[in-house]
């Protein structure tokens, strides 16, 4: 950025021989993150697109063989339609949670809402295994810190209540959203923070209320945080595979071993040994994925920033 | 948006910003419905914590009576000798493996990303643009997606049940990456580099006297935020050390919630595992992230919001 500041005849006179000079040194500070970049997030990316075509029989070239089994898969299309689901019911979840939560916060300034702030990030800490433990607790009726509400239902075993399709979307959901919402929540809460001390003014003198200025005025100026937070949530959302693997443990013989896309793919490649088949669902997976980065980072600004 | 927030304080110096500035007219009784709405969700939020931080110190018996309740620490004893006596001490080399690997992939992380955060951020190369961009990607690509490719590749090598593919995997941290890129391009004086440079630094002079020593924090950072997500993933050591000495903590949590008589009554086991003595290892497994929570909450706030991108 300074460089810019400076007559730019100056920097084309100082620009080439130091950056002749400057090559071996930024090899030496890029150059091993370069390779583990190479090792970890291209290679694996490249060496399963050749795997997904090639025969796990024969070991040939097996055409579009692989993309065949995956796609005929009756488990497949409902893999996605669970994740589907989940996402339909999850995202709005997080949009009006973590939104709504930091519009609080942000209309309480003060001890209170930096309180509040830090006890919503809490759960954040459990992240994963330990959060999956907290939500078996919860739903185990036996022992649960709930238990009146699960009397109250009728429920009386964490079988009776993942027995239903959709209670499993909305227990995940849940899971999810209580993991998440708390580092979400200060994304958007500092979203918030960057509207100007001005507009919020300029409004006040307008006779604007708290609940039109949360409305009309805080709320357009942070869409694009938004959208970020629901492009990168649906990205995470359907590559899940963690809180359904272990649910279905929890509740044996309830729970799809291959409930998620990821889980399908954990099965062929270890289950069924169908080395052939992962590939060639892991591409479909990245294809996707990739997909929504680009989107991600070129829509949201990202890449201008940097 | 530290360089906008600068930026709109250069441009106007002589309004001074009052605290109240912000503080909207609103009525009492919003005032008292947000505060109540808020304090709800709050307990709703740390109500299941603390059954779950309480749950070892209560018996069997107690549990069943649901509710949260406190206990004696006599039970969190005997709980943590039925979690060290399960599978003759399996619990305490899954913690010495999650240690050894998520620290190693850590201090690689910090290695990887300083320097390279600091070339993308302040020198001119080509192919620069391509490797944000790629690093860009990585970053917003939830890594399970790379998980099954791994395994395949990690396989093909030969390498599964060994901790250094992890270490390496863990270390390669695109979002360190970013953290320093934004560090040093928002935080590093120029004038201090160009000082580097009347002196006769060379490029890497310049980085290590200079621009690493001011770099405290986001070596902090991509540090906290390194052993955070090595510590919590659960996905690449499930699948990448499939043998029970070589497993992770989070890895080896499942495989107790699994072989206990909670889910398994049939099963002989040799200890008790119920829900306080789960809940304890679950307590224990996730000790060090929250210490690191709560004690670099600060740090860890900023990181999330320069992690928010919206610079």
């Amino acid at each position: 950025m300074a460089a810019a500041v400076q007559p730019k005849n100056s920097t084309r006179l100082l620009k080439r021989p130091r950056r002749a000079r400057q090559s071996g040194h930024t090899l030496l500070l890029v150059g091993p993150y370069f390779i583990a970049l190479l090792l970890v997030g291209a290679l694996p990316a490249v060496y399963a697109l050749i795997q997904s075509f090639i025969s796990p029989l024969g070991g040939g070239f097996a055409g579009l063989l692989n993309y065949q089994t995956v796609l005929t898969n009756f488990r497949f299309i409902a893999s996605f339609g669970n994740v589907g689901l989940l996402l339909l019911v999850w995202l709005p979840m997080m949009v009006v949670g973590v939104v709504g939560l930091a519009l609080l916060i942000d209309a309480a300034r003060g001890r209170f809402g930096k309180f509040m702030l830090f006890i919503y990030y809490l759960p954040g800490a459990l992240a994963g295994m330990t959060n999956f433990m907290l939500w078996l607790l919860i739903l185990d009726p036996n022992v649960s810190p709930i238990r009146f509400l699960w009397n109250a239902t009728g429920q009386t075993s964490i079988d009776g209540i993942l027995a239903s399709p959709m209670h499993v979307v909305w227990v995940l959901a849940a899971m999810l959203f209580y993991q998440g919402a708390g580092s979400w929540l200060l994304i958007i809460y500092g979203g918030l923070n960057s509207v100007s001390d001005e507009v919020i003014e300029a409004a006040r003198i307008d006779g604007c209320s708290a609940w039109q200025m949360a409305w009309r005025v805080k709320l357009p100026i942070i869409a694009p945080w938004i959208g970020y937070l629901v492009l990168m949530n649906f990205a995470y959302g359907f590559q899940i595979f963690l809180e359904p693997q272990v649910l279905a443990t929890a509740a044996q013989g309830i729970l799809s071993p291959q409930w998620s896309p990821n889980q399908l793919s954990y099965t062929y490649a270890y289950e069924v040994g169908n080395t052939g088949a992962a590939a060639a669902l892991s591409v479909i997976l990245l294809v996707i994925t990739l997909a929504l980065g680009v989107l991600i980072i070129t829509k949201t600004g990202m890449l201008e920033r940097s | 948006m530290t360089t906008d927030t600068a930026a709109q304080d250069a441009a106007m110096p002589t309004q001074p910003a009052t605290p109240q500035s912000r503080a909207i007219k609103e009525g009492k009784f919003g005032k008292v419905i947000r505060t109540i709405v808020m304090s709800v969700v709050a307990i709703a939020f740390l109500y299941p914590i603390l059954a779950l931080l309480l749950a070892p110190t209560r018996t069997e018996h107690s549990m069943s009576l649901g509710g949260i309740a406190v206990g004696s620490l006599s039970n969190v004893q005997f709980a943590w000798a039925q979690i060290v006596g399960f599978d003759n001490g399996m619990f305490l080399q899954w913690f010495s493996n999650t240690l050894i690997m998520v620290v190693g992939g850590a201090v690689l992380a910090i290695i990887l990303s300083i320097p390279s955060g600091y070339a993308m951020a302040r020198l001119r190369f080509s192919g620069r643009n391509a490797l944000i961009f790629a690093t860009l990607l990585l970053m917003v690509m939830p890594n399970t997606v790379l998980t099954i490719p791994l395994f395949l590749e990690v396989s093909a090598v030969h390498l599964l049940n060994s901790f250094w593919p992890l270490i390496l995997i863990f270390g390669f941290y695109p979002f360190g990456v970013y953290l320093s890129f934004i560090h040093f391009k928002t935080a590093l004086p120029m004038e201090l580099v160009e000082a580097g440079r009347m002196d006769g630094l060379s490029e890497s002079g310049i980085f290590f006297r200079i621009a690493v020593p001011l770099a405290r924090q986001a070596v902090a950072l991509v540090g906290f935020f390194g052993f955070v997500a090595g510590w919590t993933n659960f996905f690449l050591p499930y699948v990448l050390l499939p043998q029970t000495q070589s497993s992770t903590l989070a890895v080896g949590l499942l495989q107790m919630i699994s072989s206990s008589q909670l889910i398994n009554p049939e099963e002989g086991l040799n200890v008790q595992l119920y829900m306080p003595e789960l809940a304890l290892a679950a307590v224990v497994t996730m000790l060090p992230v929250m210490a690191i929570f709560i004690a670099a909450q600060r740090y860890l706030q900023r990181g999330a919001m320069v992690g928010a991108v919206k610079g």
